[in-house]
C-alpha cells in the first residue's frame, strides 16, 4: 500500500433530530455532504495521500461521489485518492460510525476525518483507539469539532500523517468524561448532563426546567451548546487537567439565572445552584436517583434508583489533530512554495 | 420525580398501550382470518408499526383530521374509529363504517377526523393541506396530517403537497412511514433524493426522523411539530423509521426480506414489547396491568370478528347511495 491511508466517517443519520424543529437546526443535505468530503479528499491528494478508505452508507452519499470522481476521471482531474470503502452491514443507524471506526482501528489507519457534530464525534472516539481524528463540523450541535473549510482539514490531515508536520505539532491529546453504569462505560467529549426525563425519547434536551446537573471537560465562552453555561459562568480550556461539574435549581430560587445558547438557535434561562472543579481519575456519583444521562446533549441512557452510576474525567484519553497547528508549520517550513517553473509539472500528491 | 419526568400519565400510558395493542390484535386476527379465506378483498396490515399511529395520534382531538394509506387499520384505531364497525366494513357489511362498501382501504369516519383510509398513493398528501386549509381558515387550532409510505412519498401530488404547505404556512404534518420496502422494493433503490428530511428542506420546512418503533420518541416529537402547527408555525415532516411484520399484502410471499430479517425484528424491534419493558423498567405499569387490557383487548376482537360474520351483506339496490357525502 503506498503511503499512509486515511479513513473517513461521514454518517447520513447525524443532523436529523428534532432540534430542526424546536429551533433552527441545520440539515445538511446529503449532496452537500458529498461535497465536503470531495474537498477532503482534495486536499488530501494535494499532500500527498494515495489511499483513502470510508463507511459505507445507503443514503447517497457514497453514489454522489463515485459520479463526481467518474466525472474527474473523465476530465482528466486526476486529484483524488484512490477510494475504497469498509465491507460492512449498513443499518442505517448511529451505531454504523461505532463499526466502521473500529473497523477503521483494526486496519491502522493513520487518521479519521469525522464528519459531524459532538454526537458522531463521541461515537467514533468510543471506538477508534489511538487512531487520531479530526472533525469536519456538519451535525447538530458543534462544541467540539472544528468550523473549518474541509479542504484545509484536508490538508493539514495529510501533512500530520504523511510526517511533514512533526507529531509533537501535530496531535493533542484530550480529556473526556467516563460514565460506569452497572459497570457498563460510555464517553462524552464535551458533557454529560443528567436531565429528569425517564425516557430517551426524541434524544435531544432542550427543556430546561428538566436539567438536574452537568459536567463539562471544557467550557468556552464562545461555546454553543450546554457547555456554554460553564463557558459563561467559569470557562475550562480543552488542555487544562481538570473540568467542571454544575448543580442546577429551579429558575424562581437558583442563586444565579443565567441565558444560554443550549442548543443551536435556542437561547434559554437556566437556573444554576452552584459550580465546581472536578478531577482527573476521580468517579463521582450522581446527585440525582432517576433521570436520564445525555451525552454530549443526546439523551442516551435512563437510570433510577437500583442502578449504579459514577463519572470520571480522564486525561489524555483520545488524539485529535490540530489542523491550524499543522498549517501553520507547514507554511513556516515553505511546504507550499513550489519551484519556480515546476508549477505545469505539478503531479497529484505534490506537497514539497 | 417531577411531573415532567415521564411526558404521559399512568392513565394516557394505559391508552397509548391499548390503542397499540388493539392494532396489534386485530391485524393478526386479519391475518388469520384472510388466509382462510374469510375476507373479501384485499388487507395490507400495520402490524409492528403500532408506536407510530399511537405516538401521534395520542395528541390529535375530533378536529384534527387525518388522511391515511392503503396500510390504514391502525391510523383509523389510533384516532378512534369504532373497531367493531371497522372489521364489519373489512368483511364487506352493512354494519360496517362505510356500510359494507369500502373495505380496507376505504374505512373513513368524519365524526373522528378520519377522513379515510386510501388506495391511492400519496393521495393523502393535498386532502391534508385541504385539511390545514379549512383549520387555519377557521381558526380552531387544528392540524391536517397525512401518513404515506417511502414508496407513495416519491409521488407527485405528495411533493406538489409539502410546496403547497410551506408556501400557505399551514398547519398540515407530512408523516413518512419508512418501514423500508415500497411494496417489494427496497427503500435503498426507491428514493433518488437519498433522505426524505433533505426533501422537506428543499420545500422551506423542517424535516425530522425518528425511531418508529419507540413510542416515547414518535410521541415527543409528534407532540412538538404538532404544537408548533397549531400555534401557526407551519408544516413539518416527520420520517418515522419502522419494520412492518407482514408482507406489502396479505399473500405476499417476501422472498424480497433477508433471511432471518423476519424473526430477527419481531424479535428485537417489536415496538409494543419495547414499550412494555421501559415501563415496567420505570415501575410506571405493572406487567398484571398489561395483561389486563390484552384480554379486554382480545375479547373486543372475538366480538368484532362474530359480529361482523353475522351482520348482513349490502343488497344490490343501496349500490349507488353513500357515494357522496354532503357538508
Amino acid at each position: 500500500m503506498a503511503g499512509p491511508v486515511v479513513g473517513v466517517i461521514a454518517n447520513p443519520v447525524s443532523a436529523r433530530d428534532i432540534r430542526r424543529v424546536i429551533a433552527h437546526a441545520g440539515s445538511l443535505q446529503v449532496t452537500d455532504r458529498a461535497n465536503i468530503v470531495l474537498r477532503i479528499l482534495a486536499g488530501l491528494a494535494a499532500v500527498g495521500i494515495r489511499q483513502v478508505v470510508m463507511m459505507p452508507e445507503n443514503a447517497g452519499i457514497r453514489t454522489h461521489l463515485a459520479r463526481a470522481m467518474m466525472r474527474a476521471k473523465n476530465t482528466g482531474e486526476a486529484r483524488f485518492p484512490d477510494l475504497s470503502f469498509l465491507d460492512m452491514k449498513v443499518t442505517g443507524q448511529a451505531a454504523d460510525s461505532a463499526i466502521a471506526a473500529r473497523m477503521m482501528r483494526k486496519l491502522e489507519v493513520a487518521a479519521i476525518i469525522v464528519l459531524g457534530g459532538d454526537g458522531t464525534h463521541r461515537v467514533v472516539v468510543s471506538e477508534c483507539g489511538d487512531i487520531p481524528i479530526a472533525g469536519v463540523s456538519s451535525g447538530t450541535n458543534n462544541a467540539f469539532p472544528d468550523t473549518r473549510e474541509p479542504t484545509v482539514t484536508g490538508l493539514g490531515v495529510g501533512l500530520a500523517v504523511t510526517g511533514v508536520v512533526p507529531a509533537s505539532a501535530a496531535f493533542v491529546a484530550n480529556k473526556r468524561l467516563e460514565v460506569v453504569i452497572n459497570g457498563r462505560r460510555e464517553i462524552a467529549l464535551v458533557d454529560v448532563a443528567i436531565v429528569e426525563e425517564r425516557f430517551v425519547g426524541s434524544r435531544a434536551i432542550w427543556k430546561t426546567e428538566g436539567f438536574r446537573e452537568l459536567f463539562v471537560t471544557f467550557a468556552e465562552p464562545g461555546g454553543i451548546g450546554m457547555s456554554s453555561i460553564v463557558g459563561f459562568l467559569a470557562p475550562v480550556k480543552r488542555s487544562s487537567p481538570y473540568g467542571r461539574r454544575v448543580i442546577f435549581a429551579r429558575r424562581d430560587s437558583a442563586p444565579t439565572l443565567l441565558m444560554a445558547p443550549i442548543a443551536p438557535g435556542l437561547i434559554e434561562p437556566v437556573g444554576v445552584e452552584r459550580i465546581e472543579t472536578i478531577d482527573l481519575d476521580k468517579p463521582m456519583p450522581l446527585t440525582v436517583s432517576a433521570g436520564s444521562i445525555a451525552l454530549d446533549g443526546e439523551r442516551e441512557v435512563t437510570f433510577s434508583e437500583v442502578d449504579s452510576i459514577s463519572v470520571t474525567l480522564r486525561n489524555a484519553a483520545f488524539r485529535t489533530i490540530d489542523i491550524a497547528a499543522c498549517m501553520a508549520h507547514a507554511a513556516a517550513q515553505g511546504s507550499f512554495v513550489e519551484p519556480v517553473g515546476k508549477q505545469e509539472n505539478r503531479q497529484q500528491g505534490g506537497c514539497q | 420525580m417531577s411531573e415532567n419526568a415521564f411526558p404521559l400519565s399512568k392513565d394516557k400510558l394505559l391508552e397509548a398501550y391499548r390503542i397499540m395493542r388493539t392494532i396489534r390484535e386485530f391485524e393478526e386476527r386479519l391475518h388469520v382470518d384472510f388466509a382462510r379465506g374469510d375476507i373479501p378483498g384485499f388487507v395490507h396490515l400495520y402490524a409492528g408499526e403500532e408506536a407510530t399511529a399511537a405516538g401521534i395520534m395520542m395528541h390529535l382531538n375530533d378536529n384534527d383530521r387525518i388522511a391515511s394509506t392503503h396500510r390504514g387499520h391502525g391510523h383509523c384505531i389510533a384516532k378512534g374509529v369504532d373497531v367493531k364497525e371497522m372489521m364489519a366494513e373489512i368483511y364487506g357489511k352493512v354494519t360496517g363504517s362505510c356500510r359494507g362498501k369500502g373495505g380496507s382501504m376505504h374505512i373513513a369516519d368524519l365524526s373522528k377526523g378520519m377522513m379515510g383510509a386510501n388506495g391511492i398513493l400519496g393521495a393523502g398528501a393535498p386532502l391534508a393541506c385541504g385539511a390545514a386549509l379549512a383549520a387555519q381558515k377557521l381558526g380552531h387550532k387544528g392540524v391536517g396530517i397525512c401518513f404515506v409510505g417511502d414508496g407513495a412519498s416519491n409521488q407527485g401530488m405528495f411533493l406538489e403537497s409539502l410546496n403547497l404547505a410551506a408556501v400557505w404556512n399551514l398547519p398540515a404534518i407530512f408523516v413518512v412511514e419508512n418501514n423500508g420496502y415500497a411494496e417489494s422494493t427496497s427503500v435503498e433503490w426507491a428514493v433518488a433524493s437519498d433522505s426524505y428530511v433533505d426533501r422537506a428542506t428543499g420545500f422551506g420546512l423542517p424535516g425530522i426522523t425518528v425511531d418508529g418503533t419507540d413510542f416515547f420518541a414518535v410521541y415527543e416529537a409528534a407532540g412538538e411539530i404538532i404544537k408548533r402547527a397549531r400555534e401557526g408555525g407551519g408544516p413539518s415532516l416527520l420520517e418515522c423509521k419502522m419494520v412492518r411484520f407482514h408482507g406489502h399484502f396479505e399473500g405476499d410471499a417476501q422472498t424480497y426480506r433477508a433471511k432471518g430479517e423476519l424473526e430477527d425484528i419481531r424479535a428485537n424491534n417489536d415496538c409494543i414489547k419495547l414499550f412494555q419493558a421501559r415501563v415496567r423498567e420505570a415501575g410506571l405499569l405493572s406487567a398484571a396491568e398489561m395483561e389486563r387490557i390484552d384480554g379486554a383487548v382480545a375479547r373486543l376482537i372475538d366480538e368484532a370478528v362474530a359480529e361482523a360474520k353475522a351482520a348482513a351483506l349490502p343488497n344490490a339496490r343501496d349500490l349507488l347511495t353513500d357515494v357522496y357525502v354532503g357538508y
